[in-house]
């Protein structure tokens, strides 16, 4: 789905962070959105989330830096970490140039399928108009 | 909303009691000043690249990480601190980065001009009076609250600031000791008497009070002085402040929203080529140019940096190309691309 300029692949899951994560098997590829990444600004630096960690929905696993703004990155499913995304730590830029690919942030395991009822789709009824809310709000 | 004047406390707890506040989940205003000076860095700085650590040492100045972004600052007791911790839910900090600091950064731009002051906010955090700044702030988000922190400058001690900074040379030192004279201000340089502390707390506290409603004067709760202790150990510690952080190519020191000191190196095919400069509103000021290539005519790389004062930064090769064409220089392996590429801001 294409909300403005920005792109929302239908087969991606949403919180209301911003984020997106991708569900292959028992791993979820987790990233920020491309709205995410432009009420951001340029990311100057990706901190690496510790692999093997054990993180719950909702918790903060790692902080974005940018424009004088340290931002956190909550989980979108409970699990434990598998993999960070090591080329940000020389070109956090990625998360801005390629947000749905080279982008990404974080892989975890994802401990309890349920959870993924909480996220948005881009076919539910509510995610255009929160979009365009949170357009409103951020002036984007 | 409470409201803590705590007046003059250890360097350690003007950093700790705003990093405890959301960790109790309590939101405050907090007004202080430091009793001893030290450095502070950026959450993602790495402080063995940005700080001269052994200078410190020997200086006495504790370094100190905080959680919040921007870069290294010395800070001491002229300067006057408030940090304001909100829930993230709060209607101030709802919106975009720019909306929010414009927000929470009015009443002190407002006590710049209850002052007298020709002060005006300057996106992304900057408070500017005559386009120079007076006041520093930085902002993120901890333990679910959003805090902002920052100071109102009655006086720098711009000699220290430039000696604490690692540095790649005393050519770059010397270039952000004068940038910062020249983009940062104070209340002392710009005032004919600069009021007491306790008066510029009273104007904060009535300024802030406009914008986030009535504060009412607590001691600091025990709770929160227990969880800066129960920080301290941990946020003092070398592994904390040794912390692998964002690795920088070349070396460049923000002095203001406007202005930043920058010094790269590019391996061009005819050798090694280095750029020292400033960055003023995008547009280049005071570079030097240096390196162990052929440069014909020899007195031209001095004048070539000259002509490029003024220049904005995505102009910088048709500039240097014209100046190359203008002047029959002749600089094998070093094309005007390569020192371009040393220039881009």
């Amino acid at each position: 789905m294409k909300i403005g300029p920005y792109d929302f692949p239908d087969d991606l899951y949403y919180d209301r962070e911003h984020n997106w994560a991708r569900v292959d098997g028992e791993t979820v590829t987790q990233g920020l959105t491309s709205f995410g990444q432009a009420i951001a600004g340029e990311i100057l630096y990706a901190e690496q989330p510790r692999v093997g960690r054990e993180v719950k929905q909702g918790e903060a696993l790692m902080a974005l830096e940018s424009g004088k703004w340290v931002g956190r990155v909550r989980a979108m499913v409970s699990g434990r970490v598998v993999a960070a995304n090591s080329r940000l730590d020389a070109d956090s830029a990625l998360i801005n140039k390629d947000p749905y690919g080279a982008g990404w942030l974080v892989r975890i395991t994802l401990a309890n399928p349920e959870e993924l009822k909480q996220l948005l789709r881009p076919s539910d009824p509510g995610f255009a108009s929160f979009i365009a809310q949170e357009r409103s709000k951020y002036g984007k | 909303m409470d409201l803590y004047r705590l007046g003059a406390v250890s360097w350690q707890d003007s950093q700790l009691i705003y990093h405890a506040l959301p960790r109790l989940a309590l939101e405050g205003l907090v007004l202080l000043r430091p009793a001893s000076p030290y450095v502070c860095i950026g959450y993602h700085q790495d402080a063995m690249q940005d700080v001269d650590l052994d200078a410190c040492r020997a200086a006495g100045i504790p370094v100190f990480r905080r959680e919040v972004g921007g870069g290294a600052v010395y800070l001491d007791g002229n300067q006057l601190f408030y940090q304001l911790v909100l829930n993230r839910d709060h209607p101030l900090v709802q919106g975009s980065k720019e909306a929010i600091y414009r927000r929470l950064l009015a009443p002190v731009v407002a006590v710049c001009r209850d002052l007298g002051l020709d002060a005006a906010f300057k996106p992304v955090n900057d408070i500017l009076v005559a386009g120079r700044k007076i006041s520093g702030n930085g902002a993120g988000e901890i333990a679910g609250s959003v805090v902002l922190v920052g100071n109102l400058i009655v006086d720098f001690d711009y000699d220290a600031m430039v000696r604490v900074l690692r540095v790649p040379d005393e050519k770059f030192r010397d270039k952000v000791h004068k940038s910062l004279r020249e983009n940062l201000t104070t209340l002392r340089r710009e005032l004919p008497s600069v009021p007491p502390f306790e008066a510029l707390e009273d104007r904060l506290v009535q300024r802030f009070a406009e914008a986030l409603g009535p504060l009412e004067l607590q001691p600091l709760p025990e709770a929160v002085q227990r969880g800066a202790e129960r920080l301290l150990p941990e946020r003092t510690s070398e592994g904390w402040l040794l912390r692998r952080g964002r690795q920088a190519q070349g070396r460049r020191v923000r002095i203001s929203a406007g202005a930043e000191v920058i010094q790269r190196v590019h391996k061009a095919p005819g050798g090694l080529i280095r750029a020292t400069y400033e960055v003023r509103e995008g547009c280049l000021a005071s570079v030097d140019l240096s390196g162990d290539l052929f440069f014909y005519p020899p007195e031209g790389l001095d004048a070539l940096a000259a002509a490029l004062a003024g220049i904005p930064c995505q102009e910088a090769e048709a500039a240097i190309a014209a100046f190359y064409a203008r002047h029959g220089v002749e600089s094998p392996g070093v094309t005007p691309a390569d020192l371009a590429a040393l220039l881009g801001g």
